[in-house]
């Protein structure tokens, strides 16, 4: 029943990656049938070893390799680095790659502003600030567009180690 | 309160004889460390609004808003939306798309939050979209960036801002001073404990919003993958721990506590029609 649903879940939730992505394990890590941690295990992926990355679903990414095809938890590999290419446009993300026309993004010409000399310069904008106020939305109108994504709320605590909420 | 706001009075008018200007400067010191520390409780929630709000005209004086009225729209239901899973669901939160195409987030205290467009077109999903507005949050829930300030600026601001000056809002130079040097907190980032601290919160915020809990660490692994010397990812990667650390540290934090966690495909398909406009 478990595995039905996910193959449903294939179907609705992967936006499958046109292109694979190459990337490298940083671990020495189980490659799995499916996207389970109870799932078969069909190898062993090494650290440091390629991978193509084909796509992800959750904390998982499809790979294929040199040790085995399958399923590795996503936080045990990492895509490759564009740092070797030249140019300012050199960004690409395994979940970009299967979105048409993301490589022209950088080369849009437009505004800056951000860097840390802008920031220790800036000089306050009360009109914007305005303007932002005005897209603040209601409590009734985030719950009615969470209804329409079929988002559902979920009880969860804070991850052990982090210190107790600040209280308002 | 009143007790705090009279020592500091006393110390500053015995202060002015100087024949004891040695011994006195050091407990005046003391007091002004000491006042310091306590500012993140008596800056009241009011205060943090405003001060919140002074930083934020200031950033959008570095950058002005994309001036889209639907996608400024959405973000705002998303980050609405998380916002109700928070401690402080009833803060002012509002949110915006600067037009910068630098690659980065801010968030201002009382729970102003800024995605750059840059930053948002590098997205896929609506969950990666929740991810990065769910660490923003963080900062405003925590107030990692009240204690910046007090922690960086001049002691003496941060000492006023613990007593009643604020109040009465006559002292609009402290709010001034106060929002000035709040604003160079974000030229210089927060304590690198203070941004692992919003990224494991964050994800589980996104979380109980029903949002995939990889929607972060997606972001995280393509900044991770992203070149370096980018132009436009300076200031982000100076004032963040690198990607490859944030992710190493919460693989062991989230190990396979979320393996049973999904969002609901019509919240992630969305994304692409509320953004298609900016391409």
């Amino acid at each position: 029943m478990r595995y039905l649903y996910t193959l449903l879940l294939y179907a609705a939730l992967v936006a499958p990656v046109h292109a694979a992505q190459v990337g490298y394990a940083v671990r020495n890590t189980e490659i799995k049938l499916l996207p389970y941690s109870d799932a078969a295990t069909v190898a062993t992926l090494d650290e440091k070893a390629k991978v193509n990355i084909l796509l992800r679903q959750g904390g998982w990414v499809k790979i294929n390799s040199k040790n085995g095809n399958g399923w590795v938890r996503m936080l045990s590999v990492r895509s490759e680095s564009t740092a070797r290419k030249p140019g300012d446009s050199g960004l690409m993300s395994m979940l970009n790659v299967g979105r048409s026309g993301s490589s022209s993004i950088t080369t849009t010409t437009g505004i800056r502003g951000l860097s840390e000399e802008d920031l220790k310069n800036a000089q306050p904008n009360p009109a914007e600030l305005a303007k932002m106020e005005q897209y603040a939305v209601s409590k009734s109108k985030a719950e009615k567009f969470a209804r329409d994504g079929k988002l559902k709320s979920q009880s969860l605590d804070y991850l052990p180690g982090t210190p107790s909420a600040a209280q308002p | 309160m009143r007790y705090l706001t009279l020592s500091i009075l006393c110390i500053s008018l015995v202060h002015a004889i100087p024949a004891h200007a040695f011994d006195l400067d050091f407990q005046k010191a003391l007091n002004l460390v000491k006042s310091a520390q306590q500012a993140s409780k008596t800056v009241d929630q009011s205060e943090e609004i405003e001060i919140g709000h002074g930083i934020a005209a200031n950033l959008l004086g570095a950058s002005p808003l994309l001036a889209d009225d639907k996608v400024q729209g959405y973000v705002n239901q998303v980050g609405r939306w998380l916002s109700l899973h928070s401690e402080r669901p009833d803060l002012p939160w509002q949110f915006g798309v600067l037009a910068s195409t630098d690659l980065n987030a801010f968030a201002t205290p009382g729970g102003t939050i800024f995605i750059t467009r840059g930053l948002l077109l590098r997205l896929n999903n609506e969950s990666e979209l929740a991810g990065v507005l769910a660490h923003e949050m963080v900062h405003v829930l925590r107030k990692h960036h009240l204690a910046a300030l007090q922690k960086g600026a001049r002691m003496d601001i941060a000492s006023m801002l613990a007593n009643e000056a604020l109040k009465d809002k006559a002292n609009t130079e402290v709010l001034d001073k106060a929002i000035k040097a709040g604003t160079e907190v974000y030229a210089r980032g927060l304590d690198k404990e203070d941004e692992f601290e919003a990224d494991r919160m964050g994800i589980v915020i996104a979380t109980r919003a029903g949002y995939d809990p990889y929607g972060l660490p997606a972001v995280l692994e393509m900044l991770d993958a992203s070149n370096a010397q980018d132009s436009s990812l300076a200031l982000m990667f100076k004032t963040h721990p690198a990607p490859h650390d944030r992710l190493m540290l919460l693989e062991k934090q989230m190990a396979e506590r979320f393996d049973d966690f999904t969002a609901p495909a019509q919240a992630d398909k969305r994304f692409e029609s509320e953004v298609a406009q900016l391409k």
